[in-house]
């Protein structure tokens, strides 16, 4: 009998119970530390829209769980990268964008609206637009040796270096160290940037694509990848904390809002999409976790400080080898994968 | 002996049983197998043909590395949990009853935090700036912080911290049952302390000690979030291939055919741990 209630006591588990309110919700589902509180506040406030936040921390996961989910209408809003728009798009993932329900659509940056993987925003609108370069922390280690990618491979920082856990990114770095497209598609030139990034291993503290400053903060990590807007968020608490954009060319990247297919609330998802491209709000954000915002009435309204940040908004010359990341295709993300999950295993 | 209960109680529990286990265990285990057999399919996870590719998948060198260190970091698990534990549970038998209560109390009430949450927590005692590198720098005792988290051995210390608690309570039990008139006999017929230890303490208690083997070295090699937040995100144990599987590259029949492995490898403890019953005599009568 004692097993029994030993067993009962072990079972209980705390249960959260949550009041049925007749409120109305968009569910929205977002990388993490991607969206300050204070917008989705100002957007209840404004609307009554209750905002329930869900975050992921790689585009994989986060097309795993809408596919699985997808006739549930689980999720109103998520926000992908380019090539998770493209691939979701053609698997009819995602619902038309309905322009005439959306305010302030002009404001978006001509260079980054009706591109390639979406012709004419049809199923995506541009939510931040950013880098993924090198950060080394400038108390712990002489940053004029940090220029290029390969300078991971330094025997000197065995054991201090960190990796975002974003398969693409990781591949992208070690295809571009031996001069090949960081969106290769060739089996040859994927295992040969394994073999390359293989050798990495052994100096790689932690993968993490959490929060990619927090390695840096937490004194355990020296050197490594990191998003740019995760620099400047991480600067604040860590002054000596630099970001600095590889020869190899830095990792360009675009994030933009889609609906998925059945979503619930596909109009609350658009009044919010519309509520962030209020110059005002996009440039809260930006200013607020770092990131660049493709809305230009946006960056007017920025602080010098901000719009001038080269981490935030990176010059003509910052950009010079840099890549956009584009969907490979669904044979080479098999590769990829193949590739990463051996990486991931090895010691 | 319960033979007072009456026949429709007994045949109610008996179908809510039975029922919770067709519905609960045996169905999601048959989709598990199902799935396993199948073909990965980019569209819909799952496709026909029925194969057994995913489990030649798991022969490969690579993932049979994987096992094979997986096992060994919840081989070292155990251990460091039975030497904590077999102690510890032999001391919780001797003391008064209402301490004794206290003590188990206290050894549950972790369970009521999330152990995501608690695995965090230690995260923060590890750390490089964390509670431990900090007293020890206090102290005087090292210079430089020492590199505890994101290491095989942070993710050992979790996973014993998570899973002591499974096998103290087994072996609790064991050593409840463990009468004290045979420990007498063993004195008396002129044992000394570590002969009865050797010959009467130990393979009288050897169920607990397996059923707690069973109750950790098991789940130690599936908690993959452990191994993801003490291990910085590699894949160290059987449970984050699972997981990646199922998660990331959406590779359904081999993450299932994974999972099967850890079953298969259950089903084989039990299997040792029913024999070592049997042999002890121990082997209670059918119902």
């Amino acid at each position: 009998m004692r097993k029994l209630a030993l067993a009962g006591l072990i079972a209980v588990s705390l249960t959260g119970c949550s009041g049925q309110e007749e409120t109305e919700v968009l569910n929205l589902y977002n990388w993490s530390e991607y969206m300050p509180q204070e917008v989705l506040d100002r957007f209840e406030e404004e609307t009554g829209i209750q905002v329930v936040y869900t975050t992921y921390d790689s585009n994989e996961a986060m097309y795993a769980r809408l596919k699985l989910l997808e006739e549930g209408g689980e999720y109103d809003l998520a926000v992908p990268s380019t090539y998770y728009v493209n691939k979701m798009r053609k698997e009819g993932l995602l619902a038309e964008i309905d322009h005439s329900k959306l305010e302030g659509f002009d404001n978006l940056d001509p260079e980054l609206v009706d591109q390639e993987f979406d012709e004419d925003n049809a199923y995506s609108v541009p939510y931040l637009w950013g880098t993924t370069g090198l950060a080394y922390d400038a108390a712990d280690l002489d940053g004029e040796n940090v220029t290029a990618w390969a300078d991971l491979w330094n025997d000197k920082y065995q054991g201090k270096v960190m990796l975002t856990n974003d398969m693409r990114e990781v591949f992208h770095i070690g295809l571009r160290v031996l001069g090949y497209s960081g969106n290769s598609t060739s089996p040859e030139e994927i295992e040969q940037a394994y073999e390359k990034l293989a050798e990495l291993m052994p100096a790689v503290r932690t993968f993490n694509s959490d929060a990619p400053r927090m390695p840096y903060l937490e004194g355990e990590t020296d050197i490594g990848m990191i998003w740019n807007g995760e620099a400047v968020m991480g600067k604040e608490d860590m002054p000596s904390l630099e970001y600095v954009y590889p020869e190899e060319g830095t990792i360009v990247w675009l994030d933009s809002f889609v609906i998925p297919k059945n979503a619930n609330n596909a109009d609350a998802a658009h009044q919010f999409i519309s509520f962030v491209m209020q110059p005002e709000i996009s440039a809260l954000i930006s200013e607020e976790i770092g990131y660049a915002t493709p809305n230009l009435a946006a960056r007017e309204l920025l602080p010098e400080a901000v719009a001038g940040d080269r981490s935030s908004y990176p010059t003509a010359e910052d950009l010079t080898n840099a890549e956009f990341q584009k969907d490979v295709g669904d044979d080479a993300m098999q590769v990829y994968t193949r590739y990463w999950e051996r990486l991931k295993s090895g010691r | 002996m319960h033979r007072v209960l009456q026949q429709p109680f007994k045949t109610a529990v008996l179908l809510l049983v039975w029922g919770w286990l067709l519905l609960l265990v045996l169905t999601p285990n048959l989709l598990v197998v199902g799935a396993s057999l199948m073909t990965r399919d980019a569209g819909s996870f799952l496709a026909l043909p029925l194969n057994l590719d995913s489990y030649r998948r798991l022969l490969d060198p690579l993932y049979l590395e994987v096992f094979l260190h997986s096992l060994y970091m919840a081989g070292v698990t155990t251990v460091f949990c039975l030497l904590i534990g077999y102690p510890f549970a032999w001391a919780l038998s001797r003391i008064g009853k209402q301490r004794q209560t206290l003590l188990i109390f206290l050894l549950i009430v972790p369970f009521w935090t999330n152990s995501l949450v608690r695995t965090y927590a230690l995260k923060l005692l590890l750390a490089t700036n964390g509670l431990i590198n900090n007293a020890l720098m206090g102290l005087g005792l090292i210079d430089e912080p020492l590199q505890l988290l994101y290491t095989e051995g942070a993710v050992i210390i979790g996973l014993v911290y998570l899973l002591l608690p499974f096998m103290i309570l087994p072996l609790y039990s064991v050593f409840e049952d463990l009468r004290r008139e045979l420990l007498m006999a063993s004195h008396d017929l002129g044992a000394g302390k570590l002969a009865t230890f050797m010959h009467v303490i130990v393979p009288l208690t050897l169920p607990g000690v397996l059923a707690g083997v069973m109750l950790v070295l098991l789940p130690a090699m599936g908690l993959f979030f452990v191994a993801d937040i003490l291990g910085g995100s590699r894949n160290l144990l059987v449970g984050n291939v699972i997981k990646n599987q199922f998660l990331d590259a959406r590779d359904w029949p081999f993450g299932a055919a994974a999972s099967i492995l850890l079953t298969v490898a259950m089903a084989v403890l039990l299997f040792a741990h029913r024999l070592s019953r049997r042999r002890l005599g121990d082997e209670e009568p059918a119902t």
